[in-house]
């Protein structure tokens, strides 16, 4: 490779290359939108979601799970914070695992809103499940926490874990609107 | 009638297919006659049409960068090749026969499969190729194929080139394959690019099975071809638009031509094995560890570096001009990796760094489960290669031949890249060399390799897998016969297969040409033509998203105020350095800086100079007033990180505030002055307050969001603050425009 050659080939190699910007002058100045609003309180607890352990009440692992799912025990609690108490319906996607399931049998599972009975169902199938039922208006305050639940009746007791206590698969718990 | 007519409209994708498949054997023959590579027809034909489809791959890549790619160009070119392909067919059996011949001789004599070894094998291949060609001949509907690989080429192929996507880091990837799918696309649309992806996968069933018989073991060749042809993931990759099947071809290619070229010494067989080692890397970035073991195979067995320097030649062909594209586009020749080297305003470090720090691991806690992960269950790393290879120990048997090293090396040699990614399908290189050592292995003992056989072929048949533990991973499910002929309209098949495809066309139909969508995950892109932004896929992306979470994240709000005072000077130039190192994904974030005299804040003037380390071209967003804003590191906080403000005259200060969040508690920062040409300590430690957000971050953030000419977000159910947005859109500068299952479309006017 002659000189001229070498030359040309760092000509180009620099002139791909992109210094970063030297600087920038103070951009527009924004003006405050109204009044601050915190929004910290959600409807649906998605167990993915930054955050979403200072939602949990009870029974609810720490541990984010394949990053959507936690393991419960026997009766997971979340606080929620609904603006209205109309037209809500409780949501929770779950499942009970194949590798529970088999030591537990068919499960029931009572589902809870401010510790009102909302409804009890038997799951006879392992798998992914979702259980979704209207809300009483009167048994929510709009603005207020509210809390729900989801009560399994039979745990997995892993002795070869030192006894730790497997509920169900918890995915998102919540009230739609 | 009806029905044939909506038979005529599966016609498109086989044409396009069929079209770019022959013109990769096309060239590949022309090329071919250059060489005299001394090749028997069953394997010239597969290693023709992947060393065509690296010549084709080229040619479309400059009809791409010159913007010429129109359809009727990129027609003529295959039409073209596909002839030139015929005619050097034809020379070959006419003049050059005796020659070809001759060459010919060079191999071993191929061997003849017993009858019953031929039916059995002619029976398994024959079920699967029929079910994987209906299954991609069906609406195209995989994750990452209708998401980004296809989205892409629809892209290309509207703009007849190339385009600088900034803004979606699977464009940095190289796309040798997927360069391949644009004139198919242009044709038939999206089966026709899945059909190439399936011929690619029937060509590496054909190339496994022609090197048995090139080593003198055709049951060896049919055994592995079968093993590794049924692989459950090998079937619903190389059914969907994705490249991995293409990959893993290509790298048996390139082991190919090593053994061809080391059985001839013929320096002219340089040429191919280079440019398929190149052409490797165009179309899988871990499939270039391949162009190492070819320099280092080729230095062992040549010593001399002339052969070497060769081949590198040769491959830099096919590498070079990906990353070029990169370079000027991304300002990384290596994008979407490599960001902390080459810094660029496109992609931010940390999330890359987290991004393939998952990808090692898909939340796997126990790398030992991972043999029993792809072969049985693949529930965490989408898709099993299939119980056979359970018995892959055994193929160690197979060192104690030479064919079997030979083997086992580049095996391993992707084995190790594979721990980059630890997803099922990036095992697929691996597969043909494992196949074949573990049938080499198994060859005397025929009933067990027989046996290991049929056992692969029944376990992986799909709806065999759909009943068994390897269901929850990513498989082939359905034989959607109907859909693949159209009877059952495209529409229709993809509303009820491809979560999301409603969504995607609700975008096509409310947001206007022209216009961008945000959203916080993707879709399938490829069923809009609109521009579609998602969050964590670019610089910009994670800066709206950041946005979005500061509005109703409290750890992401400016609740936190460092304040720094000292006895009033007069002073030019300021920074404030961070001093801390923390672990990743803990980084840096300022809200606002501010600075004051006897209590009152400094106008911004346009004279002031504003600097930032490690990320310059956002440092405005700590000078905006904006409570939804915020400049950070983008990569885990460490000393030296900065934010450097000029005044471009003395002024006097006395106070400096610093808002920032609770997400950034970790992070320590001291406060400097310019003296002289030397940064010199400001103040001492910072007192902390804590403060309250100003006025509306939603509409702030929405504000944000029109000033960058977002002016419609897409959220879906499930998303993050999704349900809070859906409660009072005002409060967040967006309205309605329309609802589908599964998300709502807002336009966003602050």
């Amino acid at each position: 490779m002659d000189a001229r050659t070498l030359l040309f080939a760092l000509v180009l190699a620099l002139s791909g290359c992109r210094n970063p910007p030297e600087s920038y002058a103070p951009p527009a100045q924004r003006q405050p939108f109204e009044s601050f609003k915190p929004y910290a309180a959600l409807r649906i607890v998605d167990m993915a979601a930054p955050g979403a352990n200072s939602h949990f009440i009870q029974d609810i692992s720490s541990k984010l799970e394949n990053g959507a799912w936690r393991w419960t025990d026997k009766r997971p609690t979340v606080r929620v914070n609904p603006n209205s108490n109309l037209g809500l319906t409780y949501l929770i996607d779950f499942a009970t695992p194949e590798i529970t399931f088999k030591k537990t049998g068919p499960v029931t599972i009572a589902f809870y809103v401010n510790d009102h009975l909302l409804d009890r169902v038997r799951y006879d199938t392992a798998g992914r499940h979702q259980f979704q039922k209207p809300v009483p208006p009167d048994w929510v305050s709009a603005g207020q926490n509210t809390t729900l639940a989801a009560e399994i009746d039979k745990l997995y007791i892993a002795k070869e874990e030192g006894g730790k206590r497997y509920g169900f698969v918890l995915v998102r718990i919540g009230l739609l609107q | 009638m009806a029905g044939a007519l909506a038979m005529a409209a599966a016609l498109p994708s086989l044409a396009g297919a069929a079209v770019t498949c022959a013109a990769c054997y096309g060239l590949g023959a022309l090329l071919l006659a250059r060489f005299d590579a001394p090749l028997r027809p069953l394997e010239r034909f597969p290693l023709a049409f992947l060393l065509g489809a690296a010549g084709l791959h080229l040619a479309i890549f400059s009809a791409m960068a010159l913007h010429v790619a129109y359809r009727p160009v990129l027609i003529l070119l295959l039409l073209g090749l596909i002839g030139g392909g015929i005619v050097a067919d034809r020379s070959r059996t006419a003049g050059g026969w005796a020659e070809y011949r001759s060459l010919e001789s060079l191999a071993p004599e191929p061997l003849a499969l017993e009858p019953l070894v031929q039916i059995t094998c002619g029976v398994i291949f024959g079920c699967y190729t029929i079910f994987y060609f209906i299954n991609a001949w069906a609406p195209e509907s995989s994750p990452d194929g209708s998401a980004y690989h296809l989205e892409l080429v629809g892209r290309y192929v509207r703009a007849h080139g190339f385009e600088p996507v900034t803004t979606n880091m699977y464009a940095g990837l190289s796309e040798g394959v997927e360069i391949l799918f644009a004139p198919a696309f242009a044709i038939g649309r999206h089966s026709a690019a899945t059909l190439v992806h399936f011929f690619f996968t029937v060509i590496l069933g054909l190339l496994i099975y022609a090197y048995g018989c090139r080593i003198g073991k055709p049951r060896v060749g049919a055994a592995a071809a079968i093993l590794t042809y049924v692989s459950p993931i090998v079937g619903i990759t190389g059914s969907s638009a994705y490249v991995d099947v293409a990959a893993a071809a290509v790298v048996f290619s390139v082991f190919y031509w090593l053994e061809i070229w080391d059985g001839s010494r013929d320096s002219r067989l340089l040429v191919p094995l280079g440019l398929m080692a190149g052409y490797g890397y165009a179309v899988k970035y871990t499939v270039g560890v391949m162009l190492l073991y070819a320099l280092v195979f080729v230095a062992w067995r040549a010593r001399r570096l002339k052969p070497v320097l060769a081949v590198a030649a040769c491959a830099s062909v096919m590498i070079l001009p990906w990353m070029i594209k990169d370079w000027v586009y991304l300002h990384n020749p290596i994008a979407p990796f490599g960001n902390a080297l080459f810094r660029n305003p496109n992609l931010f470090p940390l999330p890359e760094q987290e991004w393939t720090q998952w990808l090692r691991s898909y939340d796997l806690a126990n790398k030992w489960t991972l043999p029993l992960q792809v072969t049985i269950y693949g529930d965490k790393t989408q898709g099993v290669i299939g119980v056979a290879f359970l018995a892959l120990p055994l193929a160690l048997l197979a060192l104690r031949f030479r064919a079997g090293r030979r083997l086992l090396v580049p095996g391993l040699v992707m084995l190790a890249v594979y721990f980059a990614n630890i997803a099922t399908r990036f095992l697929i290189p691996c597969l043909p060399f494992f196949s074949l050592s573990l049938a080499l292995a198994l060859e005397s003992a025929g009933p067990l390799l027989a046996l290991l056989v049929v056992m692969q072929a029944f376990l992986s048949w799909p709806m065999v897998v759909s009943q068994s533990s390897a269901r929850y991973g990513w498989h082939l499910a359905h034989f959607p016969i109907k859909a693949a002929l159209r009877l059952v309209p495209e529409d229709r098949f993809l509303r009820e297969t491809s979560p999301g495809f409603e969504l995607a066309r609700m975008v096509e139909q409310y947001v206007p040409r022209g216009e961008r969508v945000f959203l916080l995950n993707g879709i399938p892109e490829a069923y809009t033509s609109r521009e579609v932004l998602v969050g964590f896929q670019s610089s910009l992306g994670l800066t709206l998203q950041d946005m979005l979470a500061t509005t109703w994240s409290e750890d992401s709000q400016p609740t936190r105020m460092l304040l720094f005072r000292f006895p009033g000077r007069s002073l030019r130039r300021v920074r404030l350095l961070q001093t801390a190192r923390l672990p990743a994904p803990q980084q840096w974030s300022v809200h606002e800086v501010r600075f004051l005299n006897g209590g009152m804040e400094l106008p911004r003037r346009p004279e002031w100079r504003l600097r930032a380390f490690p990320d310059p071209w956002n440092v405005q967003l700590a000078f905006d007033n904006s409570g939804a804003t915020r400049w950070r590191s983008w990569e885990a906080a460490s000393p030296g990180m900065y934010i450097d403000v000029d005044f471009g005259r003395e002024q006097q200060i006395d106070e400096v505030r610093l808002e920032t969040s609770p997400d950034a508690s970790g992070v320590q920062v001291e406060l400097q002055a310019m003296e002289r040409g030397r940064w010199v300590p400001l103040a001492g430690r910072p007192d902390q307050r804590k403060i309250t957000p100003q006025g509306s971050l939603g509409r702030a953030a929405a504000f944000e969001f029109n000033a960058r000419g977002i002016h419609y977000l897409l959220l879906q159910d499930g998303d993050y603050s999704a349900d809070l947005v859906q409660d009072d859109p005002g409060e967040w500068g967006v309205s309605v425009v329309a609802r589908r299952p599964g998300g709502i479309l807002y336009e966003v006017r602050p």
